[in-house]
């Protein structure tokens, strides 16, 4: 269906408005449910974390799937709005914590820090994508120049696997999904290696 | 379209990128190596003995505790032969047949072998209201009014004899009844010495807030355990059995060095993959201590003579 719809005449613009209603409107439902079900901090923090990597992840693919399938190299550009939304679920996914989880408590979530690798991992990758979302626009990439911008957003190929092994690593058993992002990931970025340019 | 040459990216830019992306797979490789560290970490430790000290903390709660709301208790639950989601087993449970239901007690530990009605179970011995608090090993919590028998109880009448040194545990696996019946390859046993068996603490709970237990709960009789993680409350029990030996319980299968047999609650000791120092209280914001023993420290620390052994605390 989504091919279908991104073979539509429509223009490259509106296409993108579709995409960024749909992920806002995506964010406010899972935040809906999240308040209606039984446990507020957890659903918030876990859908907003979990579509957040999800949307990290897709945003990785287009470059290497543009080569074969055609509606994806049309709609080429849309990878950066897929990377800023990831950003903007993983922003709130931190804020979550943060606030609900350790309601500003710095201590102990220092404590919790230095105590889980994973947590680690997710800090660390948010630090990577901030400055790649703070760049995701067309006035800071020619202030850099195109070479230099690129060079900085190369950066995503370390803050995604972050993402994925936080992930991962967050799970109790269950960790077959992260297994296969992480599958994925690899693949691309052994694609990536390959025809690294 | 052709390649300008001002696209075309000098060697040494592309290596520089292949050095990052190479990073990123090294990045995707830190759960793998962290799990190795902990394996190695784990047979070091078993060779030194005795393991590093830890001192035993005074139960600063004392605090009334104030039950965690029905609806939480009903909706928020562990319970994977009904899906892996904390909401799947309210949605999926309601399949699970929970009358008529019979409990067999037996194993070569007991001289009385019988099965029960669970209405017997429930006319036979006497009804008690426990308010306690409750510790999944994910970190959250909740404070359960639950409504059961003592575990004893059972115990005694099916006369232990001297072979009696653990109790299993084995839960309904009934795909019929369970969309996920499959998940653990079997079903869900777990398992207590029989001191801790025979612990007062310890019941077999048939109700939460003078109801009846809800499936996604665990009816319609489930273990509690207040001083142990969560996985250890076996749900839906069909089969209780006095054993000679340690059970070898679902979790641990799972996972041996993640979910051991004892699995107390100490602050003190880590799961290898996150702190246990502190817990999310279900429905409230911000984090607070975990206690030793989950607060029940008084009624339970004879049971384990060594607090710096990690057997226990796992």
């Amino acid at each position: 269906m989504a091919v279908r719809l991104f073979s539509l005449s429509l223009p490259l613009s509106t296409r993108k408005h579709l995409v960024n209603i749909g992920l806002c409107v995506g964010l406010i439902w899972g935040s809906y449910n999240a308040i209606i079900g039984p446990d507020l901090v957890s659903e918030l923090r876990d859908f907003t974390g979990r579509y957040g990597a999800y949307l990290l992840l897709i945003s990785l693919l287009f470059t290497p799937l543009s080569k074969r399938l055609n509606w994806v190299k049309r709609n080429l550009s849309m990878r950066r709005n897929i990377g800023v939304w990831g950003f903007i679920y993983a922003a709130m996914h931190l804020l979550i914590w943060i606030t609900l989880e350790f309601y500003y408590d710095w201590e102990l979530m220092l404590d919790e820090i230095a105590g889980n690798l994973f947590i680690l991992l997710g800090i660390l990758a948010f630090m990577l994508l901030l400055p790649l979302a703070i760049t995701s626009n067309h006035r800071a990439l020619k202030r850099f120049g195109y070479r230099k911008w690129q060079m900085l957003h190369t950066l995503t190929y370390i803050a995604v696997p972050a993402v994925i092994a936080h992930h991962f690593m967050a799970q109790k058993s269950d960790t077959l999904e992260p297994l296969l992002m992480g599958l994925v990931l690899v693949l691309v970025l052994v694609w990536r290696y390959r025809n690294a340019r | 379209m052709p390649v300008k040459p001002s696209e075309i990216t000098p060697e040494k830019v592309y290596n520089r990128r292949r050095v990052l992306i190479a990073a990123g797979l090294g990045v995707l490789a830190v759960p793998l190596l962290d799990k190795g560290y902990g394996m190695l970490q784990q047979k070091q430790e078993e060779k030194l003995q005795p393991l590093p000290q830890v001192s035993s903390q005074p139960n600063v709660q004392s605090l009334p505790l104030e039950p965690t709301p029905y609806d939480t208790v009903t909706g928020y639950n562990n319970y994977y032969e009904f899906g892996y989601k904390k909401d799947d087993p309210v949605k999926a449970a309601k399949t699970l047949i929970t009358s008529p239901w019979s409990v067999e007690v037996g194993g070569e530990g007991a001289d009385k072998p019988s099965i029960y009605d669970i209405a017997e179970i429930k006319g036979e011995h006497a009804i008690e209201n426990h308010l306690y608090r409750f510790r999944c090993v994910e970190a959250w919590s909740m404070v359960i009014p639950w409504n059961g028998i003592k575990l004893a109880d059972i115990i005694k009448a099916a006369a232990p004899n001297s072979k009696a040194k653990f109790v299993r545990f084995t839960t309904l696996n009934d795909p019929k009844q369970m969309p996920n019946a499959g998940w653990a390859g079997g079903p869900y046993v777990e398992g207590l010495t029989i001191d801790e068996a025979m612990n007062p603490l310890t019941l077999l709970a048939t109700g939460i807030y003078d109801k009846p237990l809800e499936q996604q709960n665990g009816a319609p009789i489930r273990l509690v355990v207040p001083w142990k993680y969560g996985f250890k409350y076996a749900k839906s029990i069909v089969k209780i059995e006095l054993v000679e030996h340690m059970p070898q319980t679902t979790w641990w299968l799972q996972n041996k060095r993640e979910y051991g047999f004892y699995a107390n609650v100490n602050p003190q000791f880590d799961h290898p993959r996150w702190t246990q120092a502190t817990e999310r209280v279900v429905g409230e914001l911000g984090r607070k201590p975990t206690l030793l023993y989950n607060g029940y420290e008084e009624q339970v620390a004879h049971m384990y003579p060594d607090l710096d052994n990690r057997l226990y605390f796992y």
